[in-house]
C-alpha cells in the first residue's frame, strides 16, 4: 500500500516538474531582479516560454506587459511584434486561456500602469474581449470599476467605456445613461466624461436632462454643478445636433452654464452660433424697472 | 432569527399553520371594510395632495398681477456668479410688466420698495418693514445723498426719532447707534425710505412680492457680465464678419472696462485672421483642406500656425487646416477681409492709441497691434505722435515704433523727421525702427547721423540699427567707426562694435 502511495506521489512530482515552465520562471525572476536591461532579457525568456506547451497564459500576459518597441531597431519583425496592437493581442490571448483571472487583472491592474503604452495595450486587449470574448462579463466588470471608490478605477473605466462606445454606441450609451443615476457623484462625473468621449448624438437627451436639473425645485433633483459643467463639455465634444442644445443653454438666461456653453460653441466654430451670441450681447444691462399696478 | 419569525407570526402578518387561517380571514375582511371607509377621505385628500405637489415641483410661476412668467435660476449661479433671483420667461402683451418694458430674459435680483414719509407713523412703519429680514434700508434726506443704514443684529435700534406731519423732520439722534454714525443732523427733512430686498429663490420672490407691492413695484435687474465677456471672446474666435459692428459698438459705448478690453482683443484677433485671407483663399479656391506647404507663402503659414489654424509638416511638405475651426474659416475668410479692408477698424485703432482718448494702456496696446497688422499709411502721423509723446509709457512708445516698422517704407520720411527733432528716447525708437525697415534712404540717413553723433547712447542705437540693415555700405560705415575708436580701449562704442562684428561674422558663417 505504502509503495503505491509513494509511486503516486512520484508521478505527481514529475508532472509538477514538467508543468513548470522554466523560461517563464526565469523571466519573472529577471523582472524582480535589479539586473541591467532586465525587461529586455525577460521578454526574450517569455518568448521562449511561449514555445513550451505549458503556462502559456501568463507568458502571453507578461509579453504583452513588457515587450516594448524600445528594445528593437525600427521596422524589424521584432519591432512590429512589439506594437501596441500586438501587445494587446498577447494580453487577449492570456485572457482566452484564463478568462476570469485576466479580465479582472486587465481592468483593475493593467490599466493602472503609469506607462501609456501599457494602458493602450490593455485597451486594445479589452476591445478584443468586447468583440470576441465574454462581452457581458466585460461590461459588468467595467461598470463595477466605474462605480468603484477608487478614483483610478473610475477614471480608467470611463476611458475604456468611452473608447468602446466610439465603435459600439448602441450598446454603450444606454449603459452609461443608466449609470447617470448612480449615487456616487464621482461616478456620474466619469460617466458624463465617457459620454463626451463616445461622442454619440444618442446621449444628447440624457445630457440635456442633467444640465436642466440645475433649476429643479428640490435640491435632491439637482445634479452637482461640476457634473453639469462636464455635461456641457460633453455636448461640445459630441457637436453636430448637440449645437442647438448648447445654443438653448446660451439662450436660457437663468442657466449657470451659459459661459461654459459659449466656450464649447466657440471651439466647435459653427456658423449657426454667431446669431445667438450677438443676441447675448444685446441683453439689457443692470437697471431699475418700475411697474405701476392698477 | 427564529424569535423574529415568531413575533411576526404572532402579529399575524405571516400565516403560520392551518389553525390560524379562519381567524386571519375574518381579520382581513374587517380590514377591507375599514379601508373602504378610508377611501372616502382619500377622495378628498388625493387631489389636494396632487395640487400641492404639482405646484411645489414646478420651477416656474405665473405672476397674476404683473402678468408675467418667471423661472427659478440654476441654484449654483449664486456660487459661481454670486447672482440670485428669478428670470423673466415671458410677459403677457399689454400687461403691467410688458407696459413697463421689462424684457424677456431679464434677471430680477432685487425688489425695491419705496415708502414716502408724510407722518411719524409712515416713518415708523417704513423702518419696521425695511428692517424686516435683511436689517438694512436706504434713507433719503432732503438735499443729501442717500444713506444706507444697516443694523448689525436684528432688534438693534436705528436711533432716529422724527416729528411733524406733511413735512417730517429729524427730532433726535441717539448716540452710539447707526444713525449717529451717519451724516444726519437734527431738523433734516426725511423724504422717503427705500428697501432693497434681495431675491434668493422663486418662493422668496412670491413672498416678497406679495408683501411689498401696493401701488407699484420696482425691480432691480442684474446683467451677467461674464456671459457677455464669454460671447465677445467667442465671437473673436469664430472669425465671422457679423461680429465686427457689435464689437465696435461695445468697445466705443460700453462702460464696463472688462468688456471693452475683451472686445478690442477680439477685434484684434479678427484683424489677425483677416490678413491671412490670401492664404485661406488658396485653400478655398482649390476647395481642399490640405495643400503643399511650399506652394504657400511661408510668413502667412507661420502666422496661421501660431494662431492655431493649421499645421505645417515640412518633411511631408503639407499644410493642413485644423478642424473644425480652420476648415470652416476658409468659407468665411473673404467676407471678413472685405469688411476689415473698408478701413473702419484702422480708424478706430488710430483714435484709441492716443492717451488722451483712452486712459487704459492695455487697450492702447491692442490698438497699436491692430495698426501693426493692418499697416495703414494713414496712421503714420498718429503713430509718430505716440512715439514722440513724452507722457506716454516707454513700452507703448516703443510699440508705436514697431507698428511703424511694420508699415515699412512709407513711414521712413516721418521716422527720419522724428529722429532729427526728437528727444533721446524718440531718437532711440525711431533709429531702431528705421534699422528694421532698411532701404537706401533709411540707411544713408542713419550712417550720416552716426558720423555726426557725439552722444554715446545715440551712437550705440545707431550702430545697432545700421548693423540690422547689414548690407555692404552699412558694414563699411561701421568699419570706419571702428577705425576711429581703435586706440580708445575704454570706449563703450568700440566694445559694442567688436561685439557687432563678432555676431555679423557668425551670421555669415
Amino acid at each position: 500500500m505504502k509503495k503505491i502511495w509513494l509511486a503516486f506521489a512520484l508521478v505527481l512530482f514529475s508532472i509538477g516538474c514538467g508543468t513548470q515552465n522554466e523560461n517563464l520562471a526565469k523571466g519573472k525572476e529577471l523582472i524582480k531582479s535589479d539586473k541591467r536591461r532586465k525587461e529586455e532579457r525577460a521578454v526574450r525568456e517569455f518568448k521562449l516560454a511561449l514555445q513550451q506547451p505549458t503556462d502559456n497564459a501568463e507568458a502571453h500576459y507578461l509579453l504583452g506587459l513588457y515587450n516594448s518597441q524600445e528594445f528593437y531597431e525600427p521596422h524589424t519583425t521584432d519591432w512590429e511584434a512589439a506594437s501596441i496592437a500586438e501587445r494587446g493581442k498577447q494580453m487577449f490571448l492570456a485572457y482566452q486561456a484564463e478568462k476570469g483571472k485576466y479580465l479582472e487583472r486587465l481592468v483593475f491592474e493593467t490599466l493602472r500602469d503609469d506607462d501609456l503604452d501599457i494602458q493602450n495595450a490593455a485597451l486594445d486587449a479589452l476591445k478584443r474581449v468586447y468583440k470576441q470574448g465574454d462581452q457581458k462579463r466585460l461590461l459588468s466588470q467595467l461598470q463595477k470599476a466605474i462605480k468603484s471608490s477608487d478614483n483610478r478605477d473610475r477614471h480608467n473605466a470611463h476611458w475604456v467605456l468611452g473608447n468602446l462606445g466610439k465603435d459600439e454606441p448602441d450598446t454603450i450609451v444606454p449603459i452609461l445613461v443608466k449609470l447617470l443615476e448612480h449615487r456616487r457623484t464621482e461616478t456620474r462625473l466619469n460617466v458624463v466624461k465617457a459620454l463626451g468621449e463616445v461622442g454619440s448624438e444618442k446621449a444628447i437627451p440624457a445630457l440635456a436632462a442633467v444640465i436642466e436639473s440645475g433649476s429643479a425645485k428640490w435640491e435632491r433633483d439637482r445634479e452637482e454643478p461640476e457634473v453639469r459643467q462636464l455635461a456641457v463639455d460633453a455636448l461640445g465634444k459630441i457637436g453636430g445636433t448637440a449645437v442647438p442644445e448648447l445654443v438653448k443653454i446660451v439662450q436660457n438666461k437663468g442657466s449657470s452654464l451659459r459661459v461654459d456653453a459659449i466656450r464649447a460653441l466657440a471651439v466647435l466654430g459653427d456658423e449657426k452660433v454667431v446669431e445667438p451670441l450677438l443676441d447675448a450681447l444685446k441683453e439689457q444691462s443692470s437697471r431699475d424697472v418700475a411697474i405701476p399696478l392698477n | 432569527m427564529w424569535r423574529f419569525l415568531l413575533i411576526k407570526s404572532k402579529v399575524g402578518l405571516t400565516p403560520f399553520g392551518a389553525a390560524c387561517k379562519p381567524k386571519l380571514a375574518m381579520k382581513w375582511e374587517g380590514e377591507k371594510m375599514e379601508r373602504f371607509d378610508k377611501l372616502r377621505y382619500l377622495m378628498f385628500i388625493l387631489p389636494l395632495l396632487a395640487t400641492i405637489v404639482g405646484l411645489g415641483c414646478d420651477n416656474q410661476y405665473y405672476d397674476e398681477r404683473l402678468q408675467m412668467q418667471v423661472q427659478q435660476l440654476d441654484s449654483d449661479l449664486k456660487d459661481r456668479w454670486s447672482t440670485s433671483g428669478v428670470v423673466v420667461l415671458d410677459t403677457t402683451p399689454n400687461g403691467p410688466a410688458d407696459k413697463a418694458q421689462l424684457e424677456r430674459g431679464e434677471l430680477i435680483s432685487y425688489v425695491i420698495a419705496e415708502y414716502p414719509i408724510r407722518s411719524t407713523s409712515d416713518f415708523n412703519n417704513a423702518i419696521k418693514n425695511g428692517l424686516d429680514e435683511d436689517n438694512n434700508f436706504v434713507l433719503y434726506l432732503k438735499d443729501k445723498p442717500p444713506l444706507r443704514i444697516s443694523l448689525r443684529r436684528q432688534g438693534d435700534k436705528v436711533g432716529l426719532s422724527v416729528k411733524g406731519n406733511g413735512t417730517v423732520r429729524v427730532e433726535g439722534i441717539r448716540p452710539g447707534t447707526p444713525a449717529a454714525n451717519a451724516d444726519i443732523q437734527i431738523d433734516d427733512v426725511v423724504e422717503k425710505i427705500v428697501d432693497e430686498r434681495k431675491i434668493y429663490s422663486l418662493d422668496d420672490y412670491k413672498k416678497t412680492i406679495r408683501k411689498l407691492t401696493k401701488q407699484s413695484v420696482t425691480f432691480r435687474t442684474t446683467e451677467l457680465i461674464g456671459v457677455k465677456i464669454a460671447a465677445v471672446s467667442a465671437l473673436g474666435d469664430l472669425g465671422d464678419v457679423r461680429a465686427i459692428e457689435p464689437l465696435v459698438d461695445i468697445f466705443r459705448n460700453n462702460t464696463e472696462l472688462s468688456l471693452r478690453k475683451t472686445s478690442i482683443s477680439s477685434l484684434q484677433r479678427l484683424v489677425e485672421l483677416s490678413v491671412l485671407n490670401q492664404l485661406f483663399q488658396q485653400f478655398q479656391r482649390a476647395n481642399v483642406n490640405q495643400l503643399p506647404a511650399d506652394s504657400l507663402q511661408a510668413q502667412h503659414l507661420e502666422s496661421a500656425a501660431i494662431l492655431g489654424l493649421l499645421t505645417v509638416d515640412r518633411t511631408e511638405n503639407t499644410a493642413t487646416l485644423k478642424a473644425p475651426f480652420g476648415t470652416q474659416f476658409r468659407h468665411r475668410s473673404e467676407a471678413l477681409y472685405q469688411k476689415i479692408n473698408e478701413g473702419q477698424l484702422a480708424e478706430l485703432a488710430q483714435e484709441y492709441i492716443q492717451i488722451g482718448v483712452e486712459p487704459e494702456q492695455e487697450i492702447r496696446r491692442a490698438c497699436l497691434a491692430i495698426l501693426g497688422t493692418l499697416k495703414p499709411v494713414s496712421a503714420i502721423d498718429a503713430l509718430v505722435a505716440v512715439l514722440e509723446n513724452p507722457t506716454e509709457i516707454p513700452g507703448i512708445r516703443f510699440q508705436a515704433g514697431i507698428a511703424l516698422r511694420q508699415i515699412g517704407e512709407p513711414a521712413v520720411e516721418a521716422l527720419i523727421a522724428a529722429f532729427e527733432s526728437g528727444d533721446t528716447s524718440t531718437k532711440d525708437i525711431a533709429a531702431s525702427a528705421l534699422g528694421g525697415i532698411g532701404g537706401t534712404q533709411a540707411r544713408d540717413r542713419l550712417i550720416k547721423a552716426l558720423e555726426n553723433a557725439s552722444e554715446s547712447a545715440i551712437q550705440l542705437t545707431l550702430v545697432d540699427a545700421i548693423a540690422q540693415i547689414g548690407d555692404a555700405p552699412s558694414i563699411q560705415a561701421l568699419e570706419r567707426q571702428r577705425q576711429q575708436y581703435q586706440d580708445d580701449d575704454d570706449s563703450g562704442i568700440r566694445i559694442f562694435l567688436d561685439e557687432v562684428f563678432k555676431s555679423l561674422a557668425q551670421k555669415s558663417m
